[in-house]
């Protein structure tokens, strides 16, 4: 910043709080270290929702602009990485919905998710692990629930919050996650 | 068969077992204790959670480092702007002459400040006062990280120094306190970097 010595780890160990309150004031440094952080998981939450890393990356930036401009309505700042996964969430959907306007790209999602689960490189070599077995499973769930189950379990949102981002009560978000479990540990089950 | 049909012979239902894993709550947490069928059916979903952990895991290492190309051409593309906060008004030498600095020059300074001291970090920072009437008392609060192994107390004593210098040499405002408040204690540099999942310090 003026040359003079920093913190001896620079940001990438400064808690959460304490970037997200300097990022607040303006400090772009700040904000970039958070995004480098937690970038990773947003992308792929994105891209379990989107079903693919182009359209992915295209969700994470927008999600972190809004991030941006909405830091002040952060309340707790050490909450920043449910609050950035929740966003990611909310415009990985959004994302869907746009995409719905054009029907030739509207099954995308379903097919891109199959062939992550069928053919894409990581799943080859892991294939016959139980981590496998469950993402060909989670490719074959009915949408609604796929997507329940991505928000709570990849992006740690409660029921009202996955209701918001969904558009439908938190009862159907409640039912959808508990179907997606059911189903999900019986094949897991059978796989055993 | 650890999951059988919706309903378990107990009455119980597998949507109220999914949600007890999610909020603990459940109607008559007695019976989950005693209840084989409830039992093997949380264990079953249980195993499911640490799965899906598990998965996300290789989904997130699967996405790559924060510090790779994908995630610097998002940072390249957002262009971020900095919101300049309030104005504060500067004194002129010549009449006719407005001259002012903004608020978020004044925390960038901080920072700097905070940054250029051993040990410590600079989070947030509020002017509490009214800073756009030139000479209104102003008080400035500081969020503060201070490294293990640095005195505490020292460290915020050697930095309220530094800031009144500062912020007496690069502004106008009259600072009536400058008030420090250590939220965290920063480990120290770890040997292995954290992983992307789990990074708290």
């Amino acid at each position: 910043m003026d040359g003079q010595t920093p913190l001896p780890h620079g940001l990438e160990l400064v808690p959460d709080a304490i970037l997200a309150g300097r990022a607040s004031d303006g400090d772009t440094a700040a904000f970039e270290a958070l995004a480098r952080r937690y970038g990773p998981q947003m992308r792929a939450c994105a891209r379990r929702i989107t079903g693919s890393f182009a359209d992915a990356d295209d969700v994470v930036q927008e999600s972190l602009m809004q991030a941006w401009n909405q830091l002040d309505t952060l309340r707790d700042n050490g909450a920043v990485k449910g609050w950035l996964l929740r966003i990611t969430g909310s415009r990985s959907i959004d994302h869907l919905r746009r995409r719905k306007v054009h029907p030739e790209l509207a099954t995308a999602e379903n097919e891109a998710t199959a062939a992550g689960a069928a053919s894409n490189p990581e799943s080859a070599v892991l294939n016959g692990s139980r981590v496998a077995a469950l993402r060909s499973a989670l490719a074959r769930l009915p949408e609604e629930q796929r997507r329940c189950w991505v928000l709570k379990e990849f992006g740690d949102q409660s029921y009202e919050e996955i209701a918001s981002t969904l558009k439908i009560s938190a009862d159907s978000v409640r039912g959808r996650l508990a179907r997606a479990r059911i189903t999900l540990a019986r094949e897991m089950e059978e796989w055993r | 068969m650890s999951i059988p049909n919706d309903n378990l012979e107990c009455g119980h239902s597998l949507e109220g077992l999914s949600t007890y894993l999610d909020t603990g709550g459940i109607p008559d947490p007695q019976h989950l204790e005693e209840c084989p069928e409830c039992q093997a059916a949380l264990a079953s979903l249980r195993n499911l959670k640490a799965l899906g952990s598990e998965f996300l895991g290789e989904e997130i290492a699967a996405a790559g480092k924060g510090t790779d190309a994908w995630m610097q051409s998002i940072l390249d593309n957002l262009r971020l702007e900095v919101r300049p906060g309030r104005t504060i008004p500067l004194r002129s030498d010549h009449p006719g002459d407005t001259l002012s600095e903004t608020e978020g020059a004044i925390t960038a300074l901080v920072r700097a400040v905070g940054d250029a001291l051993d040990g410590v970090a600079v989070g947030k920072c509020r002017l509490r006062g009214d800073i756009t009437v030139p000479g209104a008392p102003v008080t400035l609060e500081v969020q503060l990280a201070v490294l293990y192994g640095h005195q505490m107390i020292g460290r915020a004593s050697a930095l309220r120094e530094r800031l009144a210098v500062a912020l007496a040499r690069h502004t106008e405002l009259n600072v009536a306190a400058i008030d420090l408040a250590v939220s965290d204690v920063l480990q120290p540099l770890q040997a292995t970097p954290p992983t992307s999942e789990e990074n708290q310090p």
